[in-house]
């Protein structure tokens, strides 16, 4: 499949007084699939903005190239199949959903009122289309955000922290939206600081630190934590002594045998021991890291890098 | 085309909301209504000051509103993010700026109308008159077509200046504008003048825009200082307008293509 965004050492550059020349983007190689859910993650200030302001031509690269569906950045035509949802948005106030969504379809030189409504009704807003944006609770604002992101059909989405601020109703409106979208073939590139289920979604996620990335890769793989916990029953407390397997954690209680262990040859034979002495398996579970816990220390690790 | 008469006619939505805005229309609009109350001058003397004042109150509330207006334009739209959304989709930068410009001066346009009508009405109500009320409506014709000048002064400054300074900028050089005839009189045609002064002298003259061209409330206050030919009149000063207009406009959209929002 071919790449909806490929960057080669995109940087951005700002000069403060204070600091002098830093590198806010820093060199960096993204590489987003077509039709993939992709999560841009990093903590406030890691320069996930700036890398979707530089894919739009909002703003202008120090140095490095970008693709988008194909065209290099800055290649208008490219604007007409993509699509952008800032973070934390305003809406000119004074509009309604619809007048405002109608608003947004001129730009594409459209006025199609129907269309408008058909979105309105899909992001769950038809009963809210004549009311003014300024009567709209946040989750709705955001609701029509993607409403209007919508307009053009688009084959890739920005989503700049899509569910920033919202109560966790909203994530899960938010998110199943963003699965519909995956499923109707589109590209969903999300950039996101917190991880809330809108971040589960995604089936590879950069995370990126200081303007660099540090992770890049399947989310699954990402978390994959190289351990099983393999619990079984109607065992004497005995075989807890039988088991020798290198780096496992044996535990006995209640009449269960819990062992947690590396991945490898050694389950299998953990797992064929059991069934020889008559033991029953209750549960064989891969152990996944916490998207949390990889994050927070891929962030701490690069943050002790960058001060040493 | 379809994108720029989006953008303007949100601006107009926009701008015929902003209290500010409202505010010096409402105080433009209760100073013209009082106006006659504050002469106690002869019936003759009356028409001619009353006039004037009038006229007066409407360029000086028009151009504070043109201000206001413009020098915020550009960066409310960027400071609220709504230029994101804009610019992700296919429109241009100069469609967004021309969009924005004419949707200033639209409803710019709008405000000046109310006040025209307001003043003319005062006028009758009270000099129970209609014979002039055709030449003073013109007046605020020429108004119009200075304050679209100043609009684009602003617009171009907005592009690369904060609205505070872009305020005493933009309104400086109206000022200037506005008294461009008299300074330029005063410095070259004084045979005193040295002439490194005429030289600065000439050369404001010429990148300033004029002002002054559009100030003719002295014709109708004093009709023996009638313009020649007034159409004539009335097509170069517009034609004038629109060019410096149309300069300061690709000045600005050369200048916000490189700039980053
Ligand atoms: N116009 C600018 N001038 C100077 N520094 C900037 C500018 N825009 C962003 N930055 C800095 O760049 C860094 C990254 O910002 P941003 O991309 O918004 O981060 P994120 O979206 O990941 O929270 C921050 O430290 C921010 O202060
Ligand atoms: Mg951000």
């Amino acid at each position: 499949m071919a790449a909806a965004i490929e960057t080669k050492k995109l940087t951005k550059t700002y000069k403060s007084r204070s600091l002098g020349a830093v590198n806010v983007v820093d060199e960096l190689d993204l590489h987003v699939e077509e039709g993939e859910i992709f999560g841009f993650l990093g903590p406030n200030g890691a320069g996930k903005t700036t890398t979707i302001k530089m894919l739009l031509s909002i703003i202008y690269p120090t140095s490095g190239e970008g693709w988008v569906l194909g065209r290099e950045i800055g290649d208008m035509e490219v604007h007409k199949v993509i699509s952008y949802l800032p973070e934390r948005p305003y809406y000119y106030e004074y509009m309604t959903g619809l007048e405002l969504l109608m608003f947004y379809s001129s730009l594409f030189g459209m006025k199609d009122v129907e269309r408008c409504k058909k979105l309105l009704e899909r992001v769950n807003l038809a009963g809210d289309a004549s009311k003014t944006i300024s009567q709209y609770s946040k989750g709705m604002q955001q609701r029509i955000g993607l409403a209007q992101s919508l307009l053009n059909d688009p084959k890739l989405l920005f989503l700049d922290e899509p569910t920033g601020g919202l109560d966790p109703i909203a994530h899960t409106e938010i998110r199943d939206l963003i699965l519909q979208f995956r499923d109707e073939g589109r590209t969903v590139f999300i950039s996101s600081h917190e991880l809330s289920e809108v971040e589960r979604i995604c089936d590879r996620v950069a995370i990126i630190n200081r303007g660099k990335i540090v992770r890049q890769g399947k989310l699954s793989e990402l978390l994959h934590g190289g351990r099983f916990e393999v619990i079984a029953e109607n065992l004497d407390r005995s075989f807890e002594d039988t088991v020798k397997i290198p780096d496992a954690i044996v535990s006995y209680a209640n009449g269960r045998l819990i062992v947690d262990m590396p991945e490898g040859e050694d389950l299998n034979a953990l797992i064929d021991s059991i069934r020889s002495a008559k033991g029953t398996i209750v549960s064989v579970i891969p152990r996944r890291k916490r998207l949390e816990d990889l994050f927070v220390q891929t962030v701490r690790d690069t943050n002790q890098g960058a001060a040493r | 085309m379809r994108a720029i008469v989006a953008i303007a006619s949100t601006t107009v939505g926009e701008a015929i909301r902003r209290k500010v805005l409202l505010i010096i229309l409402l105080i433009g609009l209760l100073f013209l209504s009082i106006a006659p109350g504050l002469g106690g001058l002869s019936p003759r003397q009356e028409t001619t000051v009353l006039t004037s004042m009038m006229l007066g109150i409407l360029q000086l509330t028009s151009a504070v509103i043109a201000i206001v207006l413009t020098v915020y334009l550009i960066p409310t739209e960027i400071e609220r993010r709504t230029i994101y959304t804009i610019l992700s989709k296919p429109v241009q930068r100069w469609q967004f700026l021309v969009g924005k410009y004419v949707g200033a001066i639209l409803a710019l346009g709008l405000m000046m109308l109310l006040m025209s009508g307001v003043l003319l009405l005062t006028y009758y109500l009270l000099q129970r008159d209609v014979s002039r009320l055709g030449e003073i409506a013109k007046a605020p014709l020429f108004y119009f077509v200075q304050m679209s000048l100043l609009a684009a002064v602003a617009v171009f400054f907005s592009t690369f200046v904060s609205p505070l300074v872009n305020f005493f900028l933009s309104g400086g050089l109206y000022f200037i504008g506005s008294m461009l005839n008299t300074i330029y009189d005063t410095f070259a045609n004084s045979p005193t003048t040295n002439p490194a002064v005429k030289a600065v002298a000439s050369v404001i003259n010429v990148i300033v825009p004029n002002f002054a061209n559009y100030n003719i409330q002295n014709p109708i206050i004093n009709p023996g200082q009638q313009i020649q030919n007034p159409t004539a009149y009335a097509l170069f000063t517009t034609a004038y307008g629109v060019f410096y207009i149309l300069i300061l406009l690709i000045g600005a959209i050369l200048i916000f293509d490189k700039r980053e929002v």
